[in-house]
C-alpha cells in the first residue's frame, strides 16, 4: 500500500517513521484509514457524533500502542479491531445511554432513517442496516466488516483475531440469523432477496 | 477485495444481495480526525432528562421493594436494565418526607432537591414529546408492526403519535382522556433500543410484582412513586404518576402506562393487533 505523499514508502514505512514520533507520519496513516474507522463505528453506534468520538478515540489508543504493532500486517484490521470494541463498549456504557437520551430532546428528532428516494440503492441499504442491527454485536460486526466495508475474509481474519475457518463458521451464522430476521421482519427485502 | 462465498446454497444468494446491497449505505461525511477537538461534555439541563427518561426508559425503572433499596443490583426486562445503588442520606429523607406513594402529584406538592441538587426538575407532559407524527407514517419509519389494543373496545386510535430514535426506533403512541383532553387516559411504548442503562437511585413505588402477558413475565409497578437519578454532573428527579406494565414481544419490549388495575391492563397487553 501507498499512501499519499511524494515519497513511495509503504504503510511500514509510515509506521516505523510514526513510532520514532513523527507526526506527520502518524497523520498520513490517520487520513488514510480514517474513513473506515469512522464508518465501523457509526454502523454500530448510529450517530455521527459518537463515531467519530469514537473513531477519534480508537486512532489515540493505537498511537500508544504503536510500538507493539506486527508491522509484518497491516494496519487497517489492527484499527477495526479497537474500533469495534470502542463502539460496542460505548453501546453498553452508561454513558452511551446518556447521550441517547440527549438526542431524544432535540426539537426536531433524527428521523429513523436518512431520507431516501424509495427503491433506491441507498434505501435498501439503510433497511438493511435496521435489519443487521437486530442482530447480536458479534454477528453485526462480521457482516460490517464483510459487506459494508468489504474486507477480505484474510482481512477479517486479523481484525478479528481468529483463524479464517472461524470467520466462515461465524459469517454463516450470522448469515442465517439475517436471513430470518430478513423472512420475519422485513418483507421488502425478503422481496429483494428473491428477485436477486 | 471480496472472496467467493462463504458457503454454497441460499447463503449465496443472500450473499451476493449483501455485495451488492451495503456498499450503497450513505454514510456522514467522515471528518477529519486529525484536526478535530474532542467534544465537550456539558451538562443537560435537568428538565431534559425528566422528559427523555419519562417517554424511553424511566416508566421502565421499576423502583424495588424497600427491603432490596439498599442493595446494588439491577432489575432488568425487555431492553432496560435498571441499575440500583443504596440511596444517600439526604435522598432517603427528602424523598421519605415528601412521595413515598406519588401524594406529592397529587397535592401538587413538588419533592424537595437533594442537597447536590440545586432545583427540582419539573416534568413536561408526554403531549409536548417531539417527534409527532401519525400512525400511518409511524408504521413507515419503523422497522416492527405496531400494533394497537383492541380492549377497551372504545379506546380506538390513539389520539397521539410520537416516533423517536434511541439508538434503535421508539414509538409513543398516546390516547386521551375524552373528559379532559388535556389528561392521558393511557400510554404505550414500543421500545427496539439495544440494552439501556442507567445508575440511579429510587423510591418504591406502592407495589411492584411479576406478572404475565402472554404466558411471558412481565413487570408490573402499582403507584405513583419518585425516582431519583444522579450521576457526573446531573441530577433530578422524577414523579412517576399511575401504573406502568412492562413486557416484551418477538423482540420488542413495550411499556404501557395507564390507571387501571393490573388485570384490565394486562388485559390491555394482550388484546394487541
Amino acid at each position: 500500500m501507498t499512501l499519499s505523499g511524494e515519497a513511495p514508502l509503504t504503510e511500514s514505512d509510515w509506521i516505523s517513521q510514526a513510532r520514532r514520533g513523527d507526526e506527520a507520519a502518524w497523520e498520513a496513516l490517520v487520513g488514510a484509514h480514517q474513513a473506515a474507522v469512522f464508518r465501523l463505528a457509526y454502523l454500530f453506534l448510529g450517530d455521527a457524533d459518537d463515531a467519530a468520538d469514537v473513531a477519534q478515540d480508537a486512532f489515540l489508543r493505537a498511537q500508544r500502542a504503536l510500538d507493539r504493532f506486527d508491522t509484518s500486517r497491516p494496519l487497517r484490521p489492527w484499527l477495526l479491531r479497537i474500533t469495534a470494541n470502542l463502539a460496542r463498549n460505548r453501546l453498553r456504557s452508561a454513558g452511551r445511554y446518556l447521550a441517547a437520551l440527549q438526542r431524544l430532546l432535540r426539537s426536531e428528532p433524527r428521523p429513523v432513517l436518512r431520507p431516501q428516494a424509495p427503491d433506491s440503492p441507498a434505501a435498501d441499504a439503510q433497511t438493511l442496516w435496521l435489519a443487521v442491527r437486530r442482530l447480536n454485536p458479534n454477528e453485526q460486526q462480521v457482516i460490517y466488516l464483510r459487506y459494508f466495508l468489504e474486507l477480505s475474509e484474510a482481512e477479517m481474519a486479523a481484525a478479528l483475531d481468529i483463524p479464517p475457518g472461524t470467520v466462515k463458521s461465524r459469517l454463516h451464522r450470522a448469515l442465517r440469523h439475517l436471513r430470518s430476521v430478513v423472512v420475519d421482519e422485513f418483507p421488502f427485502l425478503r422481496e429483494g432477496l428473491v428477485d436477486g | 477485495m471480496a472472496d467467493g462465498p462463504t458457503s454454497g446454497g441460499p447463503d449465496e444468494r443472500l450473499e451476493s444481495w449483501l455485495r451488492r446491497t451495503a456498499p450503497a449505505l450513505p454514510y456522514p461525511a467522515t471528518p477529519n480526525l486529525i484536526r478535530r477537538r474532542p467534544r465537550q461534555r456539558r451538562p443537560a439541563p435537568a428538565w431534559a432528562w425528566a422528559a427523555a427518561i419519562l417517554v424511553v426508559a424511566l416508566g421502565a425503572l421499576l423502583a424495588v421493594p424497600q427491603a432490596r433499596a439498599g442493595l446494588v443490583e439491577f432489575l432488568q426486562i425487555g431492553v432496560v436494565r435498571v441499575f440500583l445503588t443504596a440511596p444517600t442520606p439526604t435522598s432517603v429523607t427528602s424523598a421519605a418526607t415528601t412521595a413515598p406513594n406519588g401524594t406529592a402529584a397529587a397535592t401538587g406538592r413538588t419533592p424537595p432537591t437533594p442537597t447536590a441538587s440545586p432545583e427540582p426538575t419539573l416534568l413536561p407532559s408526554l403531549l409536548d414529546l417531539a417527534g409527532r407524527t401519525r400512525l400511518a407514517e409511524a408504521r413507515q419509519a419503523v422497522p416492527f408492526p405496531i400494533r394497537l389494543p383492541a380492549y377497551p373496545a372504545d379506546l380506538g386510535a390513539p389520539d397521539e403519535v410520537f416516533v423517536q430514535d434511541l439508538d434503535g426506533s421508539a414509538v409513543v403512541l398516546i390516547w386521551r382522556d375524552d373528559t379532559r383532553p388535556d389528561r392521558i387516559r393511557l400510554s404505550l411504548h414500543y421500545l427496539t433500543s439495544p440494552m439501556l442503562g442507567l445508575k440511579g437511585l429510587s423510591e418504591p413505588p406502592e407495589s411492584l410484582e411479576t406478572a404475565l402477558v402472554n404466558g411471558r413475565e412481565a413487570l408490573w409497578s402499582a403507584g405513583g412513586y419518585v425516582i431519583q437519578i444522579k450521576g457526573g454532573n446531573w441530577d433530578f428527579r422524577r414523579l412517576i404518576e399511575g401504573h406502568v406494565l412492562i413486557w416484551t414481544e418477538d423482540g420488542i419490549t413495550l411499556r404501557l402506562e395507564t390507571d387501571l388495575p393490573l388485570d384490565e391492563a394486562v388485559r390491555i397487553a394482550e388484546s394487541l393487533k
